[in-house]
């Protein structure tokens, strides 16, 4: 079924948050790549073995990571109207007494990580419940301190690539109000006054790049996302990909509405095969759902992602490299100017920003450029 | 020893992909993908690229150097498992080097390596040996794929059991470390 209107919207946003917070117990499994190195995948199989058997009425879900991969693989239990109890460390042993306990609240000690009461999905927000005092809170520990999840608001708490509990959280909705309520002009105004910078290193104000895009003439523009993360110690784009693969689509959307294209492109790495799979996936979804494709949302508006595997070269993640490779050839960095929003791929207008970057646009038109930087009113 | 098949490249699985892929963006890099993928031996032999240049108009000359430049692709016949040692610095530090040395205990492993090959299959064709620069997995290093399966903090002593096992259990099509 496709979503054409609010109403769509909303009765989906119901049944999402009745995924998330349904009115059952369940246990979710961080199967991030980092979580399935650690064995997570046959932790979920024995979960459900365990579930299964004792013939219990509790759900069972693939969640993404929840950021913390040197604890893996953390497991989630949520009990309606409790804190959700992040457990860390799992491993088979304990499947037992997790699955016991989850009917009377009790849990194995030495696994409890933290507990979660109520959650800012910066779209939206969540109350669990209160209660277990005895464990600290998720912003408590060393770890998480000082940390506000932005983009990764969603990552291990929802299940990747499960679009109705995407749009459960509020996903979706900035797509909306950038359709109905805003002009591409307006968009691009937005993002620039919220002096959102490139999160792909260089640090190139992103209003201003899309500002110079949409001003470029051409019969058809390209948005590309730079998915080809390569440096040691860096794993962010993998997470975001593999943990909410939706803000990603949602930010590109919008991207291309305002600087008006109708083409995007995803060049992500070879080397992240969850990643790429679970992405493939959800574009096909969006497409089912009329979030990508012809006439979006029963507008004028159209736009598709294909996706570009790269081939194992690390400088494929320089821009002009990057096209090179697209175009079905080495992937040699070629001099600027001219620069992509005059010249891209093919010759016409591109724009290239990092993962990250699109993943913060949603945010942005959720809750305008006042909220994401105050220090620029 | 085994006797091992000349490999053979098939024209219709290269007509499959081109009319599936010829048109969508990043074209050649999918196509070889595809075509290394449907090869038995996973590589790019000779008469297949010189076939898929025919075909697409492209010349030999820019596939194969599309095809040596990316280090997904291989132009030498590989091994049935492949075993991939993450060099990316933090795996380093944790000490990714000796699982590299226990691999180079394979014969003429070390040699190929040292020479300056980026990737190594032993004369069996069994098991192939290859390093990448980082699997993202840093939190968890040092990192080893076989078969493209992730495992994280893995030791010398895994490395060393697999490899038997490969050699022992020649047709396990389902090797964990």
């Amino acid at each position: 079924m496709r979503i054409s209107n609010f109403d769509d919207l909303e009765r989906i946003r119901k049944r999402g948050l009745s995924k998330i917070a349904p009115n059952k117990p369940f246990i979710g499994v961080g199967v991030g790549t980092c979580g399935i190195g650690r064995g997570a995948e046959s932790l979920f199989d024995s979960f459900a073995r365990e579930i299964e058997e004792r013939q219990l009425n509790i759900g069972l879900k693939r969640l993404g990571c929840f950021g913390f991969c040197s604890e893996e693989p953390i497991v989630n239990i949520y009990i309606p109207n409790k804190p959700l109890i992040l457990m860390h460390r799992v491993s088979e042993n304990d499947i037992t007494p997790i699955v016991l306990g989850v009917e009377k609240a009790i849990f194995p000690y030495r696994n409890i990580l933290c507990r979660v009461e109520e959650w800012d999905f910066i779209t939206s927000n969540l109350t669990y419940g209160r209660g277990y005092l005895e464990h600290p809170l998720w912003n408590e520990i060393p770890f998480f301190k000082g940390q506000k999840k932005i983009v990764l608001r969603n990552c291990g708490l929802l299940v990747p690539g499960d679009l109705e509990e995407y749009i459960g959280v509020g996903g979706y909705y900035p797509l909306y109000r950038s359709l109905f309520e805003m002009t591409p002009k307006s968009i691009v105004e937005e993002v620039k006054r919220s002096k959102l910078r490139g999160r792909g290193g260089a640090g190139f104000p992103t209003g201003i790049k899309w500002e110079l895009m949409a001003k470029a003439v051409g019969d058809q523009k390209y948005i590309l996302c730079n998915a080809d993360e390569g440096d040691p110690g860096a794993f962010m784009n993998r997470n975001e990909i593999e943990g909410d693969p939706f803000m990603l689509i949602e930010g590109m959307t919008v991207a291309a509405y305002a600087m008006g294209a109708s083409n995007g492109i995803v060049y992500i790495r070879a080397e992240y095969p969850l990643a790429v799979q679970r992405l493939k996936e959800s574009i096909k979804e969006a497409r089912k759902k009329g979030l990508l494709g012809e006439n979006i949302f029963g507008t004028e508006f159209s736009f598709d992602i294909d996706i570009v595997e790269g081939a194992g070269a690390f400088v494929c993640g320089e821009e002009s490299a990057l096209i090179q490779s697209i175009e079905g050839k080495a992937g040699r960095a070629t001099p600027r100017p001219p620069y992509p929003s005059e010249k891209g791929i093919n010759g016409k207008p591109t724009n290239i920003n990092n993962v990250e970057t699109y993943c913060n646009i949603p945010v942005i038109i959720s809750k305008g450029w006042e909220w994401f930087c105050p220090k620029c009113i | 020893m085994k006797k091992i098949e000349e490999p053979q490249f098939d024209k219709r699985s290269i007509e499959e992909i081109i009319a599936l892929n010829g048109r969508k963006p990043g074209a050649l890099l999918t196509i070889l993908e595809e075509i290394q993928e449907s090869n038995e031996f996973k590589f790019l032999d000779r008469e297949a690229m010189e076939y898929l240049s025919d075909r697409i108009d492209i010349p030999l000359s820019r596939i194969y150097s599309v095809a040596t430049f990316y280090s997904f692709f291989n132009l030498e016949p590989q091994g049935k498992y492949t075993i991939v040692v993450c060099r990316g610095t933090a795996c380093h530090t944790k000490g990714s080097k000796n699982l590299l040395d226990q691999l180079f205990l394979l014969p003429k492993c070390k040699g190929a390596f040292e020479s300056g090959e980026s990737s190594f299959t032993t004369e069996d064709r069994e098991i192939t040996v290859k390093t990448v620069a980082c699997f993202g997995q840093c939190a968890l290093a040092p990192v080893v794929a076989v078969d493209g399966v992730i495992y994280n903090n893995v030791t010398t002593g895994q490395i060393k059991a697999i490899v038997k096992k490969i050699e022992e259990e020649r047709d396990n099509e389902n090797i964990k470390l």
